[in-house]
């Protein structure tokens, strides 16, 4: 015998509803709410695993200690001293070349003892990947995947770096310490230590970031960098896991924001949809109720057979929802590791449970509570037509809610991430609401023509205002932010390329050396091409502005406490640059004395006036003087471009090299490779593969997160669909009245067209509106582009809205349209 | 006019026969009233005399046109140039005013000036003064009395009225009916009128009862 002849019956139950279609909306809200949160709980996790079970081997080391010049002999003396193993990594962007071009690199020359922690994993010719604890043997060079494609390169290859030909050992696939890298997105080429000096590509002024490699004993270790901390001169680095990579850090942490945020809207939009649908489902089933209790089942016997079909829909939407959850992560880390040179380690169970978690608080607390008033139902009911549906209170789905979004914020890893997204949640939907509200009332108040189908359509809006507002809020969010993600960002992409004329310089030449000017000069001259002019550029530290020390760590703005810790790029000149304007003071005459002109930006992030006395230091030496100008300058213009500058003479004696920018055109490529023949130690730099390189990362990420905004609009459409299936039978009735009035199926669609046009309509105007206005904050406030978004976002996020709208929701509202006129008389039995 | 009006349904394989060889036949300008007790087959005739369901055998012919032969938008044509309907539960849509609640054939039926027109029909219902008011607004009374302004806008040459009175207490039944008769006899309307109240069925020139589906004279 069945021990629980109750649970097998409401199964039997459960499933000829499902079959009926009275639970699709209730199923699919429960499912995609659980999809949302687990599929951002598997994310993120997957991501925190990934940065702290690899803490060590993201270092190659315990402790790195990086800087802008070779560690001193004394931190190696100390670290041997308290027993601690060591290696040293350089690492610099450098031209590497075949007979089939070259291209910009990304160079790391390491020694014999390198990495400390983590192993390399290579791949030999035939594709066998091999871990090994060591790095490149002299004369040796490990290119990656990118690089050997970039250059046609195989394994036995010859590939010029600086003054050397090195063989192509191997294929780099891993390096535990690729996360410590700023260059990421350029190709890597890995070096012996000792080939470095003979390739000459070190020298005064180049971009060359030392890694010394620490590791040992924990205690000792610390006591080490205890012992280093004070001694670290400026723009030196003491890294430890927490602190690698800080911009891939925010960079991640911006997009669980984004993912975080679109989680909760996901969630809170779901459990709109839940409640809408329990709404309909109580109005189902209330006479049924009475009916069981006429024939004598008593409320406890009511409680569990109700109860045992939410448990069972529980269950399925948890079992669909984990699983939809799995995908769509999946779908994103897909997505995004590859940005991330990080191995992703597989999702936890913890995820799994977070969804199930998410079911059983959405059941039982969602639909649980209304659904078991449904016990109160009198059997009276069954004789009273006019006894009112039970009502169901708020305050269970409202705590519920408030627990799903915590919920979902915690998965964030971050609670003071959680208070900030709520409050902005609630604010976004808010402003939404408020603008749904407005646009309501203003169609309300004038009559908008004297066609029926309009009329009628705003005044069904307007006959059920809060499920309008609830539809027109959970569509226009879920636009809104697909719309400010795919056409805002391709158009301020856009706008920023526009912004570039065409013959703009798009190579930069760095590490001249001021004796190479000749041949520099002579190389363009062979190839018949205009030299470019130089200027000179020597690295300086700001150590005093004012007289007062320059303390980093005294400015709150994070690109303040950036800039100051970094070295300047120091240049002088007779003349005002092209592409510069003075906004403040005087530019200096032929024989000027020592003084400098700062750009107005950094002058105002770092707190520099007009007058005051700037002290650097550079190559041991320390020179000052006053400030006598600030200049607005083209950064766009591609052009070399310095924050502060000298008048000439006065610095010529420091350690400088030369940079330079020219246009070459692309079918004059192959001089790129000439240049850096004759020049092995220079630098340079494709603009335009820069860019693209930045944007296929920003694409990545943007793809990942609209991923994301998909879930959203899901849930907003199933809010849509909710209120539909809800307000259905009173919308039949209006049919079948207006049919037996004689209404023809044309009018009938058009009534229904015409609701349907006014929620779309509304919601696209909120959220085009609104991606309009965000995407020109954006522009203005934080990329600085002159740039406003194109107006025709605003019509059409009106016909976006339109379209999902209509693809969506037409096919259940053309089932109302088809009702017969006869409908209008079985109402009237009530 | 309807003559051998029979309608069966199908129920789990089994044919019910609800309605059976019903003839009837109204003049212009006339008043019929169908009563009988719940479930006799009333409003079942009212429905197939009006278009809003079709016949199983026999034909209903309005104003000359079988309306065997017509399809559901030709028959709502019809209703909406020349048939008026008042309910027993007033069937307001309850999203529109008073004065929108009138308008709405007229608009149906793309009328030009139907808001002085309405206008005038709220005023002649005695309800001048709350046009702007909403169907929860009105009194069970008032609600009735905007259905018959709308029944009545329209200038239809035949009402059919299903319990008119049946949702109210008694002083308002009574003045529902005298306005149902009295703009009725004004616009010079056909009138079918569907009730179990005898009273007000007697004041009709024609009584007919129904009983199991089955029409049969009454005599007035």
């Amino acid at each position: 015998m069945n021990r629980f002849p109750k649970a097998a019956l409401a199964l039997r139950l459960l499933l000829r509803e499902a079959r009926a279609g009275e639970l699709t909306v209730l199923a699919l809200s429960l499912a995609l709410a659980v999809a949302a949160i687990s599929a951002v709980s598997m994310f993120a996790s997957r991501f925190e695993r990934a940065l702290s079970e690899q803490a060590a081997q993201l270092l190659a080391a315990d402790l790195s200690v990086s800087s802008g010049a070779p560690s001193p002999q004394s931190w190696q003396a100390e670290a041997t001293r308290l027993g601690l193993s060591l290696a040293h990594t350089t690492t610099f962007p450098s031209m590497a070349g075949t007979n089939a071009g070259v291209t910009l690199a990304n160079i790391k020359a390491v020694d014999a003892a390198y990495p400390l922690r983590g192993e390399l994993t290579v791949a030999d010719a035939a594709g066998r990947e091999r871990v090994l604890a060591q790095g490149p043997a002299p004369g040796e060079a490990w290119v990656d995947a990118r690089l050997a494609e970039r250059l046609r390169l195989k394994v036995g290859d010859k590939v010029s770096v600086g003054r050397l030909r090195l063989t192509v050992g191997a294929l780099l696939m891993r390096e535990p310490d690729a996360i410590t890298d700023m260059y990421g997105f350029v190709p890597r080429l890995m070096m012996a230590e000792a080939d470095l000096a003979d390739a000459g590509l070190i020298g005064p002024g180049s971009r060359a970031r030392y890694r010394l490699l620490v590791a040992g004993d924990t205690a000792r270790v610390a006591e080490f960098g205890a012992w280093l901390k004070p001694r670290l001169p400026r723009g030196a680095r003491l890294e430890n896991v927490e602190e690698a990579r800080p911009e891939v850090r925010v960079a991640l942490e911006r997009a669980r924001r984004f993912l975080g945020m679109t989680a909760l809207l996901t969630v809170a939009l779901s459990v709109a949809a839940v409640v809408l649908a329990v709404r309909r489902y109580l109005a189902r089933h209330w006479r049924t109720v009475a009916l069981l209790r006429a024939q004598g089942q008593s409320s406890g016997a009511i409680g569990a057979l109700f109860g045992w079909q939410l448990a069972w829909l529980g269950v399925a939407a948890g079992v669909v929802g984990v699983l939809a959850g799995f995908a769509v992560q999946s779908a994103l880390a897909a997505a995004v590791a590859p940005l991330l040179s990080l191995p992703l380690p597989a999702p936890s169970a913890a995820g799994v449970l977070v969804g199930f978690a998410a079911a059983l608080v959405l059941t039982l607390g969602v639909a649980w509570p209304p659904i078991l008033a449904l016990r109160q139902v009198p059997a009276l009911a069954v004789l009273r037509a006019e006894l009112p549906p039970p009502r169901a209170g708020v305050a269970w789905p409202a705590l519920s809610l408030a627990a799903l979004l915590l919920l979902a914020a915690l998965q964030l890893g971050d609670a003071l991430i959680a208070l900030w997204l709520l409050p902005a949640l609630a604010g976004f939907l808010a402003l939404a609401a408020l603008m749904a509200w407005g646009l309501l009332k203003l169609v309300r108040a004038p009559r908008v023509g004297r066609r029926p189908g309009w009329r009628y359509g705003v005044a069904s809006l307007a006959r059920r205002p809060t499920l309008a507002l609830a539809q027109i809020v959970a569509l226009s969010v879920g636009l809104f932010a697909l719309l400010l993600m795919t056409v805002v960002r391709a158009d301020l992409v856009g706008a920023w390329q526009a912004s570039v004329p065409a013959d703009a310089p798009n190579k930069f030449v760095i590490n001249l050396q001021s004796d190479q000017q000749a041949a520099f000069d002579a190389a363009f001259a062979k190839a018949q091409l205009v030299p470019p002019p130089t200027y000179p550029m020597v690295r300086a530290r700001l150590v005093a502005i004012g007289g007062v020390p320059l303390d980093p760590t005294r400015y709150e703005d994070a690109r303040a406490r950036r800039l100051a810790e970094r070295e300047f790029n120091l240049s002088w000149s007779a003349g005002l640059p092209q592409g510069n304007t003075l906004s403040a003071g005087r530019w200096w005459g032929a024989a000027a004395t020592p003084q400098f002109s700062v750009e107005e930006d950094i002058a105002r992030t770092l707190g520099i006036r007009m007058g005051d006395t700037l002290s650097f230091e550079s190559g041991g030496e320390r020179f000052e003087a006053k400030v006598s100008s600030l200049r607005k300058v083209a950064w766009d213009s591609f052009r070399a471009n310095f924050f502060v500058l000298a008048p000439p003479a006065w610095l010529e004696h420091l350690p400088a090299s030369r940079i330079a920018s020219f246009y070459l055109p692309p079918e004059r490529e192959r001089f790129v490779g000439e240049l850096v023949h004759a020049l092995p130690n220079l630098t340079v730099i494709d603009v335009g593969n820069v860019i693209a390189e930045v944007r296929a990362i920003v694409e990545r990420l943007a793809y990942a997160i609209e991923l994301m905004f998909v879930l959203a609009l899901a849930a907003g459409v199933l809010v849509m669909w909710a209120v539909f299936a809800a307000t259905r039978q009173e919308r039949e009735a209006d049919m079948a009245l207006m049919r037996a009035l004689g209404a023809s199926r044309a009018q009938l669609t058009a009534m229904l067209a015409g609701e349907l046009a006014f929620v779309g309509a509304f919601s696209g105007l909120i959220a085009g509106a609104g991606a309009w206005a965000a995407g020109a904050v954006v522009a203005v406030k934080v990329l600085a582009l002159a740039h406003w978004p194109a107006l025709w976002l605003v019509p059409g996020g009106v016909l976006a809205g339109l379209v999902l709208v209509f693809a969506a929701g037409w096919p259940l509202m053309r089932k109302v349209a088809r009702v017969p006129p006869l409908a209008v008389l079985r109402n009237e039995q009530g | 006019m309807a003559s051998h009006l029979s309608r069966q349904v199908d129920y789990h394989g089994e044919h019910l026969t609800i309605l059976k060889d019903a003839s009837l036949s109204l003049a212009r300008g006339q008043s019929l009233a169908i009563v009988g007790a719940s479930g006799s087959g009333k409003s079942t005739l009212l429905a197939l005399l009006a278009g809003l369901d079709r016949a199983s055998g026999g034909e209903v012919t309005l104003f000359g046109a079988p309306l065997s032969t017509l399809d559901e938008d030709a028959r709502a044509a019809l209703r909406l140039s020349r048939v008026g309907f008042v309910f027993q539960n007033f069937q307001l849509l309850p999203q529109l005013t008073a004065l929108e609640n009138v308008l709405l054939p007229l608009e149906l039926a793309g009328h030009a000036g139907a808001e002085a027109a309405a206008r005038a029909m709220l005023a002649r219902v005695g309800l001048a003064h709350r046009l702007g008011h909403y169907p929860r607004h009105l009194s069970g009374g008032e609600q009735q009395r905007v259905a018959l302004a709308r029944a009545f806008v329209g200038e239809p040459a035949l009402l059919f009225a299903d319990e008119p009175t049946g949702s109210l207490d008694t002083a308002s039944g009574h003045e529902v009916g005298d306005l149902l008769f009295g703009m009725n006899r004004e616009a010079g309307t056909a009138l079918v009128l569907v009730t179990h109240d005898m009273k007000l069925a007697a004041r009709c020139e024609q009584v007919l009862r129904i009983e199991d589906g089955v029409l049969g004279g009454a005599g007035a």
